[in-house]
């Protein structure tokens, strides 16, 4: 999808945000609705002008929104030649479905075996798969790692770890 | 007062009161850098230890505790583009493009400068003003509170350079989203749709960690490289450049400590505003606005210099009317109670001594914060070098848990992790994410004064307040002010460009 489509996409996920504020609202006091409200009609004025000004504005005069993420550290070198080790194409859309990936499997981690088992195993497995270090390594850093958030949130802060939803069942 | 100044001072150079004093330094800084705990947490964890001890003492314990949070706040601010709390978060504007630069050690020690200076300079203002603020607190009433609320969403109009529409569209998502959960005034459930644990709101701190951390580091993982490739950018700043920057900027720190004083004065208005006015006064009084956001030190000074001046204001509500300027100050009152002090008129006149001891305690713990803080920036500064692989796990995995320790509820995890993916799809599509914290952070203060004064005074309560007009006045005309300097900028622009 072109980025151009994919900022129109963004602008009607807002607007249908926006519209279901709106909805929702009618269910709401006059007191309780005072702000939200208006805030939603005023929302949506601003997603259509958005909207509009990115499909029929001046080509001159729109602002540049067509980066990424920050690329400039990527492509550009200390005297400002292009590096020509990893481009943004290719790091694309695999590496972004990646990170939602990581993202996801740590949540879902968490809540099957618990915080720190997590800690461990996420981070032993995120070094040893990424050849970061040596899998012997990898563990040694992990238990270092987990240690030391156990003894700051759990002893220290004294934090009731959340043991999984595993751990429920098997008690 | 020279002699409650002097029995202020006194009752501090005790051992176990410097002793309490290092070790809430040390445990506030460690506590300011994890993600999502700030002072708050810090003090409140630290109450049940407060019993039994010398009064000065628990209080160096507790105040020593709560300022080095704020510096141990920034520095994830400028180190990762990561604020530990609401209050760093004006940190990241131009302190993380300083770090992508190589000027890590020249924005840590400016930062730390100026978090001095601006304690010390509140500290001195806040002794001086002690008979002058009372009142000054007693003339402003909600509707003011609701302008000054206002004038932080005006700060908006500062950083929507790029795209102003995607900035206002911004802040008013983070504005609803803070409308999630049950409504204080009406008891309303809002946006909740029946799940208990909404009922509650959205975490600020969960939803800080996600909108910063998780989306920088999964940024991170998609580019494979570290925050600063240190092949291509060598650190090239030192720590003497940044303290040397706070005083070359004396008049901006002085501005901004007394701005902070200000603001922490004001019950209920909080340090978090104060970072992001700081920031705004900054940009508008500077004669090369253009500059920030992309490595201004300025843009570091302002901030930290406020935050620092922040505390002794905050302090004077909390003693004189036992108001809390904030939540760390609500945990204040509650150690007051065990220690058998009552807040009130007469904390300024019997206690003075007692008020001067937390007046000297706020410049003895800035000053050690600055002197510990200037000897580890050159081993801080080295951690943005550190490999992606590396930084992702770790980072990940503190977050996650930090979220999770803010309430004890393992929804949070999941909230922070939605606000993750919010925050990097919010990143790729420059809809700027510090509007929509700002929205967030202001939200609950505007509705909240908005039907109290619509209660005290009427629909048309601005013609009741004659200071609250001239507020909205001000800020009305500091809102049209950066676009009409803008205008003329590129008015004299096109005109020097049609001379030659």
């Amino acid at each position: 999808m072109s980025r151009h489509a994919q900022e129109n996409l963004v602008s009607l996920i807002l607007l249908g945000l926006f519209g279901l504020v709106l909805w929702l609202c009618q269910d709401f006091g006059p007191r309780a609705r005072l702000i939200p409200l208006p805030l939603a009609v005023f929302g949506i004025a601003l997603t259509v002008a958005q909207f509009a000004w990115h499909n029929f504005g001046r080509e001159d005069a729109r602002p540049m929104e067509m980066i990424s993420v920050d690329t400039s550290a990527i492509t550009a070198t200390g005297e400002g030649r292009p590096r020509t080790e990893r481009t943004e194409e290719q790091l694309g859309q695999w590496g972004e479905t990646g990170a939602y990936f990581i993202v996801a499997l740590l949540v879902a981690m968490i809540f099957a075996i618990g915080i720190f088992p997590t800690v461990f195993v996420f981070t032993a497995a995120y070094l040893i798969l990424t050849r970061y270090c040596t899998a012997v390594r990898g563990l040694a850093y992990s238990a270092a790692l987990t240690a030391s958030i156990y003894l700051l949130f759990a002893v220290a802060l004294e934090m009731q770890p959340y043991h999984g939803l595993l751990a429920g069942r098997m008690s | 007062m020279i002699d409650a100044i002097s029995a202020g001072l006194f009752a501090l150079l005790t051992p176990q009161a410097v002793l309490f004093l290092f070790l809430g330094v040390i445990y506030g800084l460690v506590i300011g850098i994890l993600p999502g705990l700030g002072g708050v947490v810090a003090m409140a964890l630290l109450l049940p230890f407060t019993y039994g001890f010398e009064t000065a003492a628990t209080l160096a314990l507790l105040l020593g505790a709560h300022i080095a949070t704020i510096w141990g706040d920034s520095v994830t601010s400028i180190l990762f583009s990561v604020p530990g709390s609401a209050k760093g978060l004006a940190l990241c504007f131009d302190g993380y493009p300083m770090t992508k630069q190589g000027k890590a050690k020249r924005a840590l020690a400016a930062s730390a400068t100026g978090a001095l200076l601006g304690g010390i300079i509140g500290a001195v203002f806040l002794a001086l003003c002690i008979p002058l603020i009372r009142p000054v607190i007693l003339a402003l009433g909600p509707s003011e509170y609701l302008m000054m609320a206002l004038w932080g969403l005006t700060v908006i109009a500062t950083f929507s350079e790029g795209s102003l529409m995607k900035g206002m569209t911004a802040s008013v998502l983070g504005v609803l989203v803070a409308f999630i959960g049950t409504d204080v005034v009406t008891a309303t459930p809002r946006f909740t749709f029946g799940s208990e644990f909404l009922m509650d709101g959205i975490s600020f701190p969960v939803a800080m960690i996600g909108l910063f951390a998780v989306s920088e580091m999964m940024k991170m993982s998609i580019r494979g490289t570290p925050i600063i490739d240190r092949s291509l950018v060598s650190e090239d700043s030192t720590v003497w450049q940044g303290v040397c920057d706070a005083f070359r900027h004396w008049w901006l720190v002085v501005r901004s400590s007394l701005l902070g004083l200000w603001i922490g004065v004001l019950p209920g208005v909080g340090a978090s505003v104060a970072g992001l006015a700081a920031y705004a006064q900054a940009v508008q009084t500077s004669k090369t606005p253009e500059r920030f956001g992309k490595g201004a030190v300025e843009g570091v000074i302002a901030p930290d210099a406020t935050m620092g001046a922040n505390e002794g204001g905050g302090l004077m509500p909390t003693l004189a009317f036992g108001i809390p300027g904030g939540e760390s100050m609500a945990i204040l009152l509650v150690a007051f109670i065990g220690l058998g002090i009552v807040p009130g008129p007469d904390m300024l006149t019997k206690n003075l001594d007692v008020v001067f001891s937390m007046v000297w305690i706020i410049v003895l713990a800035n000053i050690m914060v600055t002197i510990i803080g200037l000897g580890i920036t050159p081993w801080l500064a080295r951690l943005p070098s550190l490999q992606a692989n590396l930084m992702v796990p770790m980072v990940l995995s503190v977050c996650f848990v930090g979220a999770y320790a803010t309430r004890g509820r393992i929804e949070d995890v999941v909230v922070a992790a939605v606000f993750g993916v919010i925050g990097y799809l919010m990143d790729k599509y420059r809809y700027s994410r510090a509007n929509f914290v700002i929205g967030m952070v202001l939200a609950v203060m505007i509705e909240r004064n908005l039907h109290i004064s619509i209660n005290l005074y009427g629909a048309d309560f601005l013609l009741d307040r004659p200071i609250a007009l001239a507020m909205l006045i001000f800020v009305v005309v500091t809102a049209v002010l950066p676009f009409w300097r803008e205008q003329r900028r590129k008015r004299a622009a096109l005109q020097a460009g049609g001379v030659t």
